[in-house]
């Protein structure tokens, strides 16, 4: 038996996740010695802090050449690395929204912090993972965290039940995708993306005695099986249907990771798995597929969101709309891949593919994660602010009523608020507008014109409901007896933050897209 | 093909069943189903891989099973049934 050897090198891409992890296991240790009354904000803050840390290594990392590390198991690429950065951005404000929230409910523990930084783990893990079993653990890291989260608060009976339900889809998809990987590795006998990409192409053409492809049948249902897998996690109309439950009935700063983080961690392993194996079959295949998914999840997203009077289960619908677009760029990647066809739904012919087309489309896909991902947070973070415990139980705690006259009686949240649903809507001068701008013009230079004019009209159709919410705050009188809420200094600095970051990004995207204008995104062997 | 088989029977059992602790049961089939197609093309082709991918997927699923009963318990304690159809108090 030899020993692998390993350099530092190797390491630099784990290393977020690692500072992530052991801070989760301090917070957890410190938990032995806290007494039920000790003050627990600074959990919160060294939560952010660990964030903070990972955050700045993994923008370390993005400079760094891509390669293969840990012997192929995963790989460091810019595309990974910007996740990692997402997700710490994420997690850090989840974190800080979290402090005001437990504390309200006289629930704040250290193994909220440690569950959720665990899950960040999982997530920056899960983009760098060139495996199908290395995926396969990242992801149930990550989700297993998610569960647990989401039945955090035990009083009520919402909780508890998005988290089944939750747990009962998760497992599932799981399941599914592990089947799937599982029947690609019969076929190829490896799980190395890398290596199954190649091989693919030869298990394919092989013939038996009868002059049948006997494998063909395994390749497919293989690719079925991990695709469905993946549209269960990234939310993908139809299997989206536990998105709305699961999002009222967690708690909102989980509600914000989910939306933010674990979508985005989907989002880059699915891309990842697909850009290697996708091509090695045929590219018109998952190009349709996604295709597909993307126009039925732009649409129905957008036209469930219409009629919600609840502003939160309005945006688990608006986070599947999102979750569309991002498959309009996911579907924009193979149509600019190296031996693409145009196909349904396109009408400009391709000419002259350049290698810099595919760079646009990576770079539209990271700056709208990164554009959701603030914006999200931010207004998630507006619903932390409004909301009161004793209404959970109800179920009107996230009524649009609570928003009415929130312009006079909280100025600061109304506007933070409204540049929330405007950069959701994708208006500008926000980050969301110039998300939109980059996705769909690399999406129309890649020839997905009709789906581009579909995305776009979905998105009108969305400023709709968006600006319900604006019109509440600064157009309705407040309600009778209408209580103030209390202010938390973590969650307005929490709130503070992401507004900013929500319209400098969208005045100066300059520092973001320079730093993702690069060609080798993806890593390829 | 017997874990073709388990693996249909598992994903059956998902849809239809309504109890959760069976629907439950049902994913734990589903998994081992993955488990046992792993082991049988591993020892097709004398490849050490699937061997030790099965232990991971024995692993997670031990950690999914742990977590997963959690929430049957803490679902029972809060409505007093495990019926799938009974709950369902979030609507559109």
């Amino acid at each position: 038996m030899t020993i692998p050897e390993f350099t530092m090198a190797d390491f630099w891409p784990v290393i977020p996740a690692g500072i992530l992890t052991a801070a989760a296991i301090v917070l957890m240790i410190s938990e032995v010695f806290l007494g039920a009354a000790a003050s627990r904000t600074y959990q919160s803050l060294l939560s952010v802090l660990a964030c903070v840390l990972a955050g700045a290594v993994a923008l370390m990392n993005m400079t760094d050449t891509p390669r293969a590390v840990l012997q192929g198991y995963a790989v460091m690429d810019p595309f990974s690395s910007f996740l990692t950065l997402v997700v710490c951005v994420g997690t850090g404000l989840a974190a800080l929204l979290a402090a005001g929230f437990l504390q309200h409910r006289n629930a704040e523990r250290g193994e909220f912090y440690a569950l959720m930084l665990f899950a960040a783990a999982g997530m920056t893990l899960l983009g760098l993972s060139n495996e199908f079993i290395t995926l396969f653990v990242n992801l149930e890291v990550l989700s297993v965290a998610t569960y647990a989260l989401t039945a955090w608060l035990r009083r009520g009976s919402r909780p508890s039940e998005g988290a089944f339900k939750y747990f009962i889809l998760g497992a599932f998809a799981a399941a599914l995708m592990l089947y799937g990987a599982a029947l690609l590795y019969g076929a190829t006998g490896t799980t190395h993306l890398t290596d199954m990409a190649a091989k693919l192409r030869a298990a394919l053409a092989e013939t038996d005695a009868s002059g049948g492809h006997p494998k063909q049948m395994l390749i497919y249902a293989g690719f079925l099986l991990v695709g469905a897998g993946f549209a269960f996690k990234v939310a993908a109309v139809p299997f989206h249907m536990w998105t709305p439950d699961v999002y009222e009935g967690a708690p909102t700063p989980v509600t914000a990771l989910m939306s933010a983080g674990v979508k985005a961690a989907a989002f880059v392993a699915l891309v990842r798995v697909f850009m290697a194996l996708g091509p090695a079959v045929d590219p018109q295949l998952p190009f349709i597929a996604f295709s597909v998914l993307a126009l039925l999840t732009m649409v129905v997203g957008n036209l469930l969101a219409l009629p919600q009077r609840n502003v939160k289960r309005m945006l688990a619908y608006s986070s599947i709309a999102h979750a569309g677009y991002l498959l309009l760029g996911v579907a924009a990647l193979f149509a600019v891949g190296k031996d693409a066809k145009v196909g349904v739904l396109s009408s400009t012919p391709l000419v002259g593919i350049s290698g810099s087309m595919q760079s646009d489309v990576y770079q539209g896909i990271l700056f709208y994660l990164l554009g959701y991902t603030v914006t999200a947070i931010g207004a998630f973070g507006t619903i932390v602010a409004l909301e009161r415990r004793e209404d959970e139980t109800k179920g009107n705690a996230w009524d649009l009523d609570r928003f009415a006259g929130l312009g006079s009686r909280k100025p600061g949240w109304a506007l933070a608020m409204t540049v929330f649903m405007l950069s959701l809507g994708g208006v500008p001068p926000t980050v969301g507008f110039i998300g939109k701008v980059l996705l769909f013009r690399a999406a129309v230079d890649a020839g997905l014109l009709g789906l581009s004019i579909v995305g776009m009209l979905a998105s009108a159709a969305g400023v709709y409901y968006y600006l319900r919410v604006v019109v509440y705050m600064y157009m309705r009188p407040a309600p009778e007896g209408a209580l103030v809420p209390e202010r938390r200094w973590t969650t307005e600095l929490a709130l503070v933050a992401t507004a900013a970051g929500t319209v400098l990004f969208g005045v100066l995207p300059g520092p973001i897209t320079a730093l993702l204008q690069r060609t080798d995104m993806l890593f390829h062997r | 093909m017997l874990a073709a088989a388990l693996f249909c029977i598992g994903m059956l059992g998902v849809l239809v069943r309504r109890n959760a602790l069976v629907v439950f049961m049902c994913i734990e089939l589903m998994l081992n189903a993955a488990n046992l197609t792993f082991l049988a093309f591993a020892r097709d082709r004398g490849d050490m891989t699937g061997h030790i991918s099965a232990f991971f997927i024995i692993a997670v699923a031990a950690a999914e099973a742990a977590v997963g009963l959690a929430i049957v318990i803490a679902v029972f304690r809060s409505r007093g049934t495990v019926n799938i159809e009974e709950i369902q108090t979030m609507k559109h």
